[in-house]
C-alpha cells in the first residue's frame, strides 16, 4: 500500500509542465505570422537580365514580371495595363510596407518596364527594384 | 461523505487539458511560418522614377550625366555611340569631372530592358547610385 503512493508521486514529478514552453511557442508563432511577407509570384519564369551590383531590397513582395512578349504577369495570372493597377492596389494594401519588383525579361521593351514603374508610384510604392541576377 | 470526495476528484482530473495534441499543432505552424519567412529573395537593382507632375527640368538635365538608349539599343553618351563595356568608364570619366552629378537615364519606349539593366549596373558600377529613368519623348 505504501509502495503504491510512493509510485504515483514519482508519476506526477516525471510529468513535465508544458505551459510555459507553450507560451514562449506561441509567442514566436504569432510573431513569425505578423512578420511573415506573404510572397505571390508572378507565376512565370523570365530571363533577367544579369548585373553585377544586384542586391536584395529589404522587403521586395509585389512581383510583376514583364515577359518576352510583352506581357504582365502577377499573382500566376497575365494581365495588362489597365487590370495591373488594382491588383497592385489590393496587394499594397495587405502589405503596405512592402515594396514592387520588377521582374523584366531581357527582351521586355521598356515601354512596359517603366509603365510598370509609374503604376507603382501611382498606387504610392516608393521602392521599385529591378531585377536582376548576379553573374 | 466519501462519495463526494470522489465526485471533486474525478471532475478535478477532468479539468486537467493535454496539451500535447496542440503543442504539436503550434510547433507545426511554427516551422511552417519559420520556412516560408525568408523564401524567395529576388535580388535586383534600385530605381528611381522622377515623379510624373515634376519632371527633369533643362537645367538637372544638363547638370546630369545623360545616357541615351535608342530604340536599336544603341548607348549614346555625349552624343557618341558606346560600346555596352564602355558604359562604366565613361561614367566614371564623367563622374570624377564633377561628382555631385546624378545619371539620367533616357530609354527609348522600344529598347530592351537588358539595355537599361546593363546601363543602371554600370552607373553603379561607377560608383553614381543615384540613377533617373527618363521615357524618351
Amino acid at each position: 500500500m505504501r509502495d503504491s503512493v510512493s509510485e504515483s508521486m514519482a508519476e506526477e514529478e516525471a510529468e513535465i509542465n508544458l505551459t510555459p514552453m507553450l507560451d514562449v511557442v506561441f509567442i514566436m508563432l504569432i510573431f513569425f505570422i505578423v512578420t511573415a511577407v506573404f510572397v505571390k509570384e508572378p507565376g512565370i519564369l523570365v530571363d533577367r537580365p544579369q548585373a553585377v551590383t544586384a542586391e536584395i531590397p529589404e522587403g521586395g513582395s509585389i512581383f510583376i514580371a514583364v515577359s518576352a512578349n510583352n506581357e504582365y504577369w502577377i499573382d500566376q495570372r497575365s494581365v495588362d495595363l489597365a487590370g495591373l493597377k488594382p491588383i497592385v492596389e489590393r496587394m499594397h494594401r495587405e502589405t503596405p510596407e512592402g515594396g514592387v519588383v520588377i521582374q523584366a525579361d531581357n527582351e521586355a521593351q521598356n515601354e512596359y518596364v517603366i509603365a510598370a514603374m509609374d503604376l507603382a508610384k501611382e498606387v504610392g510604392i516608393e521602392e521599385v527594384t529591378l531585377a536582376a541576377v548576379v553573374p | 461523505m466519501k462519495k463526494h470526495i470522489t465526485n471533486i476528484r474525478v471532475e478535478n482530473e477532468e479539468n486537467e487539458i493535454n496539451l500535447t495534441p496542440m503543442l504539436d499543432v503550434v510547433f507545426i505552424m511554427l516551422i511552417f511560418f519559420i520556412v516560408t519567412a525568408s523564401f524567395l529573395r529576388e535580388a535586383g537593382l534600385d530605381t528611381n522614377r522622377p515623379d510624373q507632375d515634376q519632371p527633369v527640368t533643362t537645367q538637372d538635365e544638363e547638370g546630369a550625366i545623360l545616357v541615351i538608349v535608342d530604340e536599336t539599343d544603341d548607348i549614346w553618351i555625349d552624343n557618341r555611340i558606346i560600346d555596352p563595356r564602355a558604359v562604366r568608364p565613361n561614367i566614371q570619366r564623367l563622374h570624377a569631372e564633377n561628382p555631385d552629378r546624378p545619371v539620367v537615364v533616357q530609354v527609348s519606349a522600344s529598347s530592351r530592358a537588358e539595355t537599361l539593366v546593363t546601363v543602371m549596373d554600370a552607373s553603379r558600377q561607377a560608383d553614381v547610385y543615384d540613377i533617373s529613368i527618363a521615357e524618351a519623348p
